[in-house]
């Protein structure tokens, strides 16, 4: 085992400069809303946000300007895109998720469950986190809905990996995201603390909210810190400091390449050229670089 | 140059209380490293295993045996893991034990750290007691199909700070291996090696339970934050001491990557151990992150190690 060690290590561990570009930092895209949430980019890579007080979903256009998508959503929070097409959204103000289609038209997807944040994988299966209950969600193809995991302080984030095997949950009142092992038929095994993140001083939790990842399996949560970006053996390697001292919630790749970094943060959204590419849950799985250990 | 000699003069065994300053031991490092260049032609890290480390005719051979595991305190993981028992090993008297993380790297007798020969020829010359060695692989949560990456469990269950790979040690594998075999519960008797994430490892077994484990070895050991490990200095400098022997050994030429210095941390904590009055023994040579120094001194740390028992 040393001997894989070694022959990892030879290919040179990652650092903060690998992820950035010279000369790139963030831009402001949006301001003036009331809380910026639930960044998810669909397959031409165009970004879609919430802004849940004022329960509206915003599209920002190829062009840069953001426009309404969606109004009266029933204090959408998490969304995300699904194979089919439709984005799927955690409408907690009506405890229920829904999906819309191009022109904002809503189905009901699943009834009686308070959600945060949700994922849709490639087959369809869906993992929502509801912090209120202290549990994360599974809502299989047949939407059928269950509980899958109790415990954690505050389940936010939740995330598939690229290969689709693990399930990631953030806990914004402790120092971990969570890795869960997905079973055949949804169910979650195997839960550890895996991914520690860095907790400032005068708090006592790392506040990790919204997560993504690249292409090279590396993930990234917002926290009070800011970006923490872990390598796939749950080791924070990167801090990208936030863009102003407000709450960042959310995370996603986005633009036509996926590689531009999206961030919503309180009022505002901001994104930034990254030299990396972001995964979409709902494109096929694929198998990224061995994890070094 | 003569590892297993440069060994000898560079690190002396001491007394607890009776240790080296760290100055004068650089001194002496970079006055050996000087002589050693100018009278033998030496590339750095080129160290090569001595006679310990081989095979010889007359000295009993002990028993290797492979056995596999499923955990329930790292959930899900599955894993190898080998015990080796000397050929001298009776029933009639517990036996030592020593636990090897990463244990794969170390239970060949023809490369590798050769423990197995290691072990043959120093317990044969009564250097270090009768030891059961316990050789451990990492877990791993293995992936639903061949399109999935297993969750690989190596960092967390080496690099945390906590008990729980002591617990699992205690709770899982040892009961296991005392099922056929009998092993001391003399804590004196029951030490921890590993390189890497595994030096930090068997650090944080003795510190976390050194009423079960009292003698480490880290090889080029990850004291570095990878998961906290870069704490430990400060926290031995601060904690009541603990009944601990401790060996470490790292090379100036280890790798300084976004976790930290590999080589500065390995000097801050033996400068800790120095501090809080710990019987320690730090070795340092010119290697990267490599096994090939640990490997050419095993045989001298073991030696060290276990200097006490054996005088028993």
């Amino acid at each position: 085992m040393v001997a894989v060690v070694l022959s990892t290590q030879a290919q040179g561990p990652p650092r903060v400069s690998d992820l950035l570009l010279p000369g790139e930092n963030w831009q402001l895209v949006g301001e003036g809303y009331k809380f910026t949430e639930g960044p998810a980019t669909d397959g031409d890579g165009i970004v879609y946000f919430t802004d849940i007080p004022n329960n509206r979903i915003h599209r920002i256009e190829k062009d840069g300007k953001v426009s309404v998508f969606a109004e009266n959503t029933g204090g959408a929070n998490g969304l995300m895109f699904g194979g089919d097409g439709l984005l799927y959204a955690c409408q907690n103000g009506k405890k229920r998720i829904v999906a819309y289609d191009k022109n904002a038209n809503e189905k009901i997807i699943a009834e009686d469950l308070e959600s945060n944040d949700l994922v849709v994988s490639h087959a369809g299966d869906i993992y929502v986190t509801d912090p209120t209950n202290k549990q994360v969600w599974h809502i299989n193809t047949k939407r059928e809905k269950k509980v899958v995991d109790k415990g954690l302080g505050f389940p936010n984030g939740v995330r598939l990996t690229p290969d689709q095997g693990l399930l990631l949950v953030a806990d914004s009142r402790s120092q971990y995201v969570y890795s869960y092992h997905i079973e055949p038929d949804g169910s979650l095994s195997s839960k550890q603390a895996f991914f520690q993140l860095i907790i400032p001083d005068g708090k006592t939790d790392s506040g990790a909210d919204g997560m993504t990842f690249d292409r090279k399996a590396n993930l990234y949560v917002t926290t009070h810190l800011g970006v923490q970006v872990c390598d796939q053996a749950g080791r924070v390697f990167t801090v990208l400091p936030k863009p102003q001292n407000k709450w960042l919630a959310n995370v996603v790749f986005g633009g036509p390449e996926m590689n531009y970094l999206y961030l919503t943060c309180s009022d505002k959204i901001y994104r930034r050229k990254m030299n990396a590419k972001g995964v979409l849950s709902f494109q096929p799985p694929f198998l990224p670089p061995q994890p070094r250990l | 140059m003569n590892p297993r000699k440069s060994f000898d003069t560079l690190a002396p065994s001491h007394k607890n209380g009776d240790m080296i300053p760290l100055s004068i031991r650089a001194v002496t490092i970079s006055i050996l490293v000087f002589f050693g260049f100018s009278s033998v032609t030496r590339a750095a890290d080129d160290y090569q295993p001595g006679p310990d480390s081989l095979t010889h005719e007359g000295v009993p051979r002990g028993e290797m045996k492979q056995f596999s595991w499923k955990s329930k305190i790292f959930p899900g993981t599955e894993r190898q893991y080998w015990v080796y028992v000397p050929a001298q090993y009776s029933e009639s008297k517990p036996a030592c034990l020593m636990v090897f993380q990463d244990g794969g790297g170390y239970v060949s007798r023809d490369g590798g750290f050769r423990v197995p020969n290691v072990f043959d020829n120093l317990i044969h010359k009564k250097e270090m007691p009768v030891t059961i060695g316990v050789f451990i692989n990492p877990g791993v949560v293995p992936a639903a199909s061949t399109n999935q990456h297993s969750r690989f469990n190596r960092s967390f269950e080496y690099d945390t700070l906590s008990d729980q790979y002591a617990r699992f040690l205690l709770e899982e594998i040892l009961p296991e291996v005392s099922k056929n075999y009998r092993l001391t519960s003399d804590p004196e008797g029951r030490a921890v090696c590993g390189g890497s994430s595994g030096g930090i490892c068997a650090f944080t077994v003795a510190w976390e339970r050194p009423d079960q484990f009292r003698k480490v070895i880290s090889f080029i050991g990850s004291f570095v934050n990878l998961r906290g490990g870069h704490l430990y200095p400060s926290i031995v400098r601060k904690t009541e001491p603990k009944p601990l022997k401790v060996f470490l050994q790292d090379g100036s030429n280890d790798q300084d990557i976004y976790a930290g210095s590999w080589f500065i941390g390995n000097q801050d904590l033996a400068a800790a151990l120095k501090f809080a009055g710990y019987d320690y023994q730090f070795v340092i040579g010119d290697g990267g992150h490599s096994g090939k120094h640990g490997t050419a001194i095993l045989p001298d740390a073991l030696r060290w190690l276990w200097r006490d028992y054996v005088a028993k």
